[in-house]
């Protein structure tokens, strides 16, 4: 039952149709007029109030296969991705941030009392706390539509099918089958990213994955992300270790202390 | 017209429409604009407070396809974090609290009766600090009504959900010890027992703040995550150590203070000197401790203690001399939390941090042993052709100040 998106950022537009689905379908509030300067990227990442977020990247390099200029552009609509192995879940000491009957990762307005570790605990930079509200929010994959059996509202709206909505396992077949379809006409850096838990162990596959064109970093995403609790074994071994030196101080600071006393 | 001025509901706008009306074009269902959507709920505060726009002095697009190393228009991959003020304060406060418990419950069992009131005035410094420092975390909470959701849950993946569990149970277990601890009878034995449960509490108390950072995706604080408890630890057993000097000390105090103090300062300033070592395993990742305002602040917190150190170890028992010591300490404790929280603000909004941290071997592949994919090797970016060549209408400025390489 696990659902997810597959976006296929090669048959983007770039037209920005999922932005507003979202912004209108979940009722959204503005978050101001910016001018960034960033190609035609006014929304500058993924927020609060900004789930969907489409990336407009102007290249002085042809795709593979391309026979005309020597320019190529590249976007690409990101969104959560729903890890599998949640930063944001596993950080929630509230138990906010729950895994829905969906396999995705849904944060509960009315139990997120806003400390903001989740925002810090995500590898990819998603999910944020709004200053006004107080809370942390970020894409819920339109939980609301799921349990009415409907697609995402994004997915609805793209008018490409860029973003395909589905069983993980379908998408992930799909996508495979798309990048050897893009392989054989010449477009060899075509791959996918973050599909299984193979190709990115960090966080045991994303059930929001991409197929992309370039480097992540190219797209602001991670080369190598990893679930910090992934590695904080360590960490509380070198408290441990550190909380027995004080233990051994302080048992020798007072022990000595009596001795003299006496 | 309805009497009253209420507005119709969507079902009887429905209803009461005549249906030429409903059918003309014009009628809009009153139920689609009813905010009943999952972000529905987000408050938003006063309108225009949001930032005013920027001017560039370079076109952003142009340059972010050339770079070597590339980034999204220099544009930071995580987020940065959102705590204010309060949280480094309550680093500093709460591991004060916790290794003063443990100072008072190491009294209470070793030091017999000639240290009870030197227990007692540990377990009141914890009580204290633990108070202060849970006030210090809600303030800093987007929602404080709720602070009590906190444990709602007992979460042992997140140190935030460890640490808050051990706060609320440290702090009245040391306020029982401060209060009853002296006394005879039933509350005395409630007492004396929950002076031994602060101590035992106070032991991650003093220190899980450092496992709470490097849990985070923020390059600097995850890269020194072996560093970071042990340097937490070693400041919290300095700053106990400062405060009880600047109070007055019961029988028996002074000594155990100043060697749990001397023996903190020492671990600060060998951790401080390990998580440089550790973070700059990348360049770029330990950039935020050498330069700056966090780097000043971090070399402030080093001399500090050092000094710290020197003030308590040279012969001499005045007053004075301790007090000097203690402020010098404390100081330097709270120089150096802010400096490490200021140093993981910068490193959050660094995507060359994160990215070469990621690529040096340092993401997943450090725990894993197999990095993620990322696509075939990335065709050579032609050579950087002059501003003249791309673009020629006079823009002015160079790459911005996103484009450190």
């Amino acid at each position: 039952m696990a659902k997810g998106f597959f976006t296929d950022t090669t048959v983007c537009i770039g037209c920005k149709a999922c932005e507003v689905a979202c912004k209108q379908w979940n009722q959204l509030p503005y978050d101001g007029y910016h001018f960034t300067g960033m190609s035609y990227d006014n929304s500058g990442d993924l927020g609060a109030s900004t789930w969907r977020h489409v990336e407009f990247i102007e290249r002085p390099v042809p795709l593979g296969g391309q026979t005309a200029g020597n320019f190529s552009w590249l976007m690409m609509s990101d969104v959560c991705k729903h890890c599998q192995r949640a930063g944001c879940l596993e950080a929630c000491p509230t138990g906010s941030i729950v895994r829905t009957e969906f396999d995705t990762v849904y944060v509960q307005p009315d139990i997120c009392n806003g400390c903001g570790y989740c925002v810090v605990a995500c590898p990819f930079g998603v999910i944020d706390r709004l200053p006004a509200d107080g809370r942390a929010w970020k894409c819920t994959l339109c939980y609301d539509r799921l349990k009415d059996d409907m697609e995402p509202a994004c997915a609805k709206a793209c008018p490409t099918d860029s973003i395909i909505f589905g069983e993980v396992a379908d998408l992930r077949d799909k996508a495979q089958a798309r990048v050897e379809q893009l392989h054989e006409r010449g477009m060899t850096e075509a791959y996918l990213y973050g599909h299984d838990a193979a190709s990115q162990p960090g966080t045991g596959g994303l059930n929001a994955f991409f197929l992309l064109a370039d480097k992540p970093e190219v797209y602001n995403l991670p080369p190598d992300p990893v679930v910090p609790t992934k590695k904080v074994a360590e960490s509380w071994g070198a408290l441990a270790l550190a909380g027995l030196g004080m233990v051994m101080t302080v048992a020798a600071a007072v022990l000595t202390q009596r001795d003299r006393a006496r | 017209m309805m009497e009253g001025s209420r507005e119709p509901s969507a079902e009887e706008l429905s209803t009461k429409e005549p249906k030429h009306r409903r059918d003309d074009g014009r009628y809009i269902d009153a139920s689609v604009g009813a905010l009943s959507g999952e972000g529905s709920q987000q408050e938003t505060g006063a309108p225009g407070s949001t930032e005013p726009v920027k001017a560039f002095s370079s076109v952003p697009s142009i340059w972010g396809g050339r770079q070597f190393e590339p980034t999204y228009y220099g544009r930071p991959a995580i987020k940065s974090p959102v705590w204010i003020w309060t949280i480094p304060a309550y680093f500093f406060v709460g591991g004060l609290a916790g290794a003063a418990m443990v100072l008072g419950s190491a009294a209470q069992l070793l030091g017999g009766a000639r240290m009870r009131l030197f227990a007692q005035r540990c377990h009141w410094t914890g009580a204290a600090a633990g108070g202060i420092g849970s006030a210090l975390l809600i303030a800093d909470l987007g929602r404080p009504s709720r602070f009590l959701n906190m444990l709602r849950v007992f979460r042992p993946t997140s140190p935030m959900s460890v640490g808050s569990w051990v706060l609320a149970a440290a702090t009245p277990c040391s306020l029982g010890a401060a209060l009853f601890y002296r006394q005879g009878g039933l509350l005395g034995s409630l007492g004396e027992m929950g002076g031994y449960g602060a101590g035992i509490l106070g032991i991650p108390l003093a220190g899980y703040t450092g496992v709470l950072l490097a849990n985070t995706a923020i390059p600097v604080w995850q890269q020194s995550r072996r560093s970071l408890p042990v340097l937490f630890i070693g400041s919290s057993m300095t700053s106990a150590a400062s405060i009880l000097k600047l109070l007055p000390l019961p029988p028996g105090g002074g000594d155990v203070v100043h060697t749990f103090g001397v023996v903190g300062s020492l671990i600060e300033l060998a951790a401080g000197r390990a998580m440089e070592r550790e973070s700059s395993q990348v360049d770029q990742v330990g950039k935020p401790l050498r330069q700056g305002a966090a780097g000043m602040l971090w070399t402030t917190a080093k001399v500090l203690t050092a000094a710290s150190l020197v003030a308590s170890v040279l012969p001499g028992q005045s007053r004075g001399k301790r007090r000097l010591a203690g402020i010098l300490g404390a100081l330097g404790s709270i120089c150096l939390r802010f400096a490490v929280f200021h140093a993981g603000q910068v490193s959050s909004r660094d995507p060359h941090a994160t990215f070469r941290q990621q690529r040096a071997g340092y993401g997943a592949a450090e725990v894993t042993g197999k990095p993620a994919v990322t696509g075939p090797e990335r065709r050579p970016l032609p050579a950087p052709k002059t501003k003249e060549e791309i673009w020629d209408t006079g823009v002015s400025g160079s790459g911005g100040a996103s484009e450190q390489e």
